[in-house]
């Protein structure tokens, strides 16, 4: 009986769907055809989780489209593994082609990068260090990746490259771009920090512009030279472009860098008719945008795309969990070898749980960043994005988990 | 023979060692093996239906449709669904075969099933009045169980619920909650309303009903009723064949119940305890195995639920070993002399009497 009108309920939702499409057709009102794409969406919806038992039929074709390429995750866009090349002793560039599905990318982007490591999808954000050229050209990017000694990613990246064949990339993302002209027409200069491996955004602005229209200095710190990625293009450029000014700071030597004393000592240089981008760690990011805020720059003026860095445990055996459920975000006090769960309920919240012991897995939940330690393998988590059981996960840096 | 706590907090450091040893070394052989899974159960399940509508050149084409259907439904619920629903392979972290988002083909609705399956049944397994798979609320199997008239019939009861499996263990959890009939039981904690428990058992069930006997049939045209016909089939013979392999499972001969008592604050040792003794194996060859979903090994997947079943074979002859060293009893058998013992178990406790099995 249910099943009778639930049936002629969907008929009649659909006839409805039908005429109500027609009219806004004709109507041509865009923010109905918004509407429309929505029902589309959870019609769709419907009729694959009918067919399929999945949110979208992609997932139930997926095991048998791309059998023969396991390493392609269904979320995201196969990319072939072109080339690779060491750029520093530590720094890996990997050129990739994506397939034709991937969108392109804008100078200063990065992507969400996964690979299959021992049977397992890992990922991490990197920043696309090639130029719009190469893609134009070539349709290839590269991406630059420093490898840390314990994160889990690149650290597999550099012991499998050479048998690599495919990545998965995400669409790329992030407003770290240059300003449009429209901005910098007012003869604003640019001002960059790259700091270590934070060079890979800011060399892919600066191999891609075409056209200079404005000064642009880079203050690229590094601890020696040895470490410095992509220092014979940048300087090929500085001897080529007269808009261009490479500062090499070697910090082992002289310290970290002063930039609003630096940039006092220019010639000519206004603080405030400067645009600013900052890519390193977020301590110093924080640093330079609070200088030059107290000097009196817009903060609209200042850009900064932060990395994560391998994350180090937070001092002190209690750490910070924040805790998000549906846009509401709740901190966590969590004691070292205590059950995140137990402290996330201790704080009052009530994540969906089971036994308690590791065994049913109703409290799985998504790890957005920081690391755990697996109470009953005692075995300490990576730092990215992942699921994890909330019952026997005991907090090993400061976290931020999904609910 | 009773345990001391001594022993079972021993009996429990071999058992993680042994679990330990298989998930330390998890990777491609792994990942390889299920994926491969997924590729025979999507090509299984397609060909299936192709091959059902190409029943008008010759009706064999028609039967071999409807196996090959059915297998792609048993090894879709079996060997990838519910070793996936237990988190087996949610290291691998694919969106495809995660526990979380996982939905399988068959009337249960995931979430309910790792609800009353995954929590109720492996964590109070056989406990008398907390695992209410032991029976499920209509068959008496032990006379732990007062007698009732409706025993009388239970073994038509039982190929009843053979037949209509999927639907029993879809409306299972609502049974539990009394959502329909009878009066709530005090002692039940629900986690999800009973608005929430209809709409999924609801949902679920017209999408499958929808698909196998409205889908499928209309766009087979001319044929439709032949493909009805072969869903229908196709569905009852995986029935058929999960339940018969729980049954086998739980139900034999020498498999022991709980008191509540016995299981108050129970340590992990007695847990895994508990576990070897509520549980049987059985014997057969590799692709048998394969199509129980490695539950011909229900003992180890119940110390090791979250364990990928492909290793419970290798693990087996290293629990049996521990599992003679400390006394407990082995419940392993062939395939037909096991179900035989769940056959006659069914038919003893028809009647009033017969021995409790609590330990």
């Amino acid at each position: 009986m249910f099943l009778m009108s639930d049936l002629k309920n969907r008929k009649v939702v659909f006839y409805l769907f039908l005429v109500y499409n027609c009219a806004l057709k004709l109507s041509g009102r865009t923010s109905v055809n918004k509407t429309i794409s929505l029902w589309g969406q959870s019609l769709y919806r419907q009729f694959s989780l009918m067919l399929a038992n999945q949110p979208k039929l992609g997932y139930y074709l997926h095991p048998l489209l791309n059998w023969n390429k396991p390493a392609l995750h269904p979320d995201y866009h196969s990319a072939r593994v072109v080339d690779f090349c060491w750029e520093t002793e530590q720094m890996l560039s990997v050129w990739l082609e994506p397939a034709s599905s991937w969108a392109g990318f804008t100078p200063g982007q990065h992507l969400l990068v996964t690979m299959l490591h021992k049977g397992r999808y890992i990922s991490r954000s990197f920043s696309i260090s090639s130029s719009s050229a190469l893609f134009a050209q070539q349709k290839q990017i590269r991406i630059s990746c420093r490898i840390q000694p314990q994160g889990e990613f690149t650290k597999a990246l550099a012991a499998d490259i050479s048998k690599l064949t495919h990545l998965s990339i995400s669409d790329a993302m992030g407003d770290f771009v240059l300003a449009t002209t429209a901005d910098t027409a007012l003869e604003k200069s640019i001002v960059m920090v790259a700091a270590g491996s934070g060079i890979t955004p800011l060399w892919s602005m600066l191999s891609s512009l075409r056209c200079w229209t404005s000064p642009v200095v880079l203050f690229y710190c590094v601890k020696n030279t040895a470490q410095a990625a992509f220092l014979t293009e940048l300087k090929l450029l500085a001897a080529k472009q007269p808009l261009f000014e490479l500062q090499l700071i070697e910090t082992a030597a002289a310290g970290r860098l002063n930039l609003v004393q630096h940039l006092k000592a220019k010639a000519g240089f206004s603080l405030t008719k400067s645009l600013y981008y900052f890519c390193g760690p977020a301590a110093m990011s924080r640093q330079y945008k609070d200088d030059l805020i107290q000097q009196g720059v817009s903060s609209t003026a200042i850009h900064a795309e932060l990395f994560g860095l391998a994350v180090t445990a937070a001092e002190g055996p209690v750490k910070q969990a924040l805790f998000m459920q549906q846009g509401k975000v709740t901190t966590v006090e969590a004691a070292a070898g205590v059950p995140l769960l137990q402290a996330a309920e201790h704080q009052g919240l009530t994540p969906r749980f089971g036994c308690r012991i590791g065994v049913c897995y109703q409290c799985v939940c998504q790890k957005k960043s920081g690391q755990v330690l697996n109470l009953r393998t005692g075995q300490i988590s990576g730092d990215g994005p992942e699921q994890i059981q909330l019952c026997i996960s005991a907090a090993h840096s400061n976290l931020q988990i999904e609910l | 023979m009773k345990l001391t706590e001594q022993q079972l907090s021993e009996l429990a450091a071999e058992l993680d060692q042994v679990k330990a040893g298989v998930m330390s070394q998890l990777g491609d052989k792994e990942a390889r093996y299920i994926r491969r899974m997924l590729l025979t159960q999507r090509l299984s399940a397609i060909s299936g239906r192709v091959l059902m509508v190409l029943g008008f050149i010759t009706p064999w084409l028609w039967v071999l449709g409807v196996a090959l259907l059915a297998l792609a439904k048993i090894l879709d619920n079996m060997e990838i669904g519910h070793n996936v629903l237990h988190g087996q392979y949610d290291w691998m972290n694919d969106p495809v075969l995660h526990s979380q988002r996982f939905e399988w083909d068959i009337a249960c609705d995931a979430g309910s099933w790792k609800r009353t399956h995954n929590f109720e049944h492996h964590t109070y397994t056989n406990i008398i009045g907390k695992d209410r798979d032991f029976g499920y609320g209509l068959l008496r199997l032990s006379n732990d169980f007062r007698w009732r008239l409706r025993n009388l019939w239970q073994f038509v009861t039982y190929l009843v619920l053979s037949t209509l499996f999927q639907w029993g263990v879809s409306y299972h959890e609502l049974a539990g909650e009394r959502v329909f009939f009878g009066k709530k039981k005090p002692d039940r904690v629900n986690s999800v309303s009973h608005t929430d428990l209809k709409k999924a058992f609801f949902g679920k069930g017209a999408r499958q009903l929808f698909k196998d006997y409205v889908f499928f049939p209309l766009i087979a045209g001319p044929m439709w009723l032949w493909v009805l016909t072969g869903n229908l089939l196709a569905n009852i013979i995986r029935n058929l064949w999960t339940s018969t392999v729980i049954f086998c499972g739980h139900f034999t001969a020498d498999v022991h119940t709980f008191t509540q008592q016995q299981c108050e604050g129970e340590s992990r040792g007695h847990w895994y305890y508990r576990q070897i003794l509520g549980s049987s194996n059985f014997t057969g060859p590799r692709w048998f195995h394969i199509l129980t979903g490695h539950l011909s090994c229900q003992i180890e997947h119940h110390l090791f639920p979250d364990m990928p079943a492909l290793h419970y074979l290798t693990v087996a002859p290293q629990v049996q070993a521990i599992a003679k060293k400390y006394g407990i009893a082995y419940n392993s058998g062939s395939f037909l002399r096991q179900y035989a013992t769940v056959v006659a178990r069914i038919i003893r406790y028809s009647f009033p009497g017969g021995r409790a099995t609590t330990v």
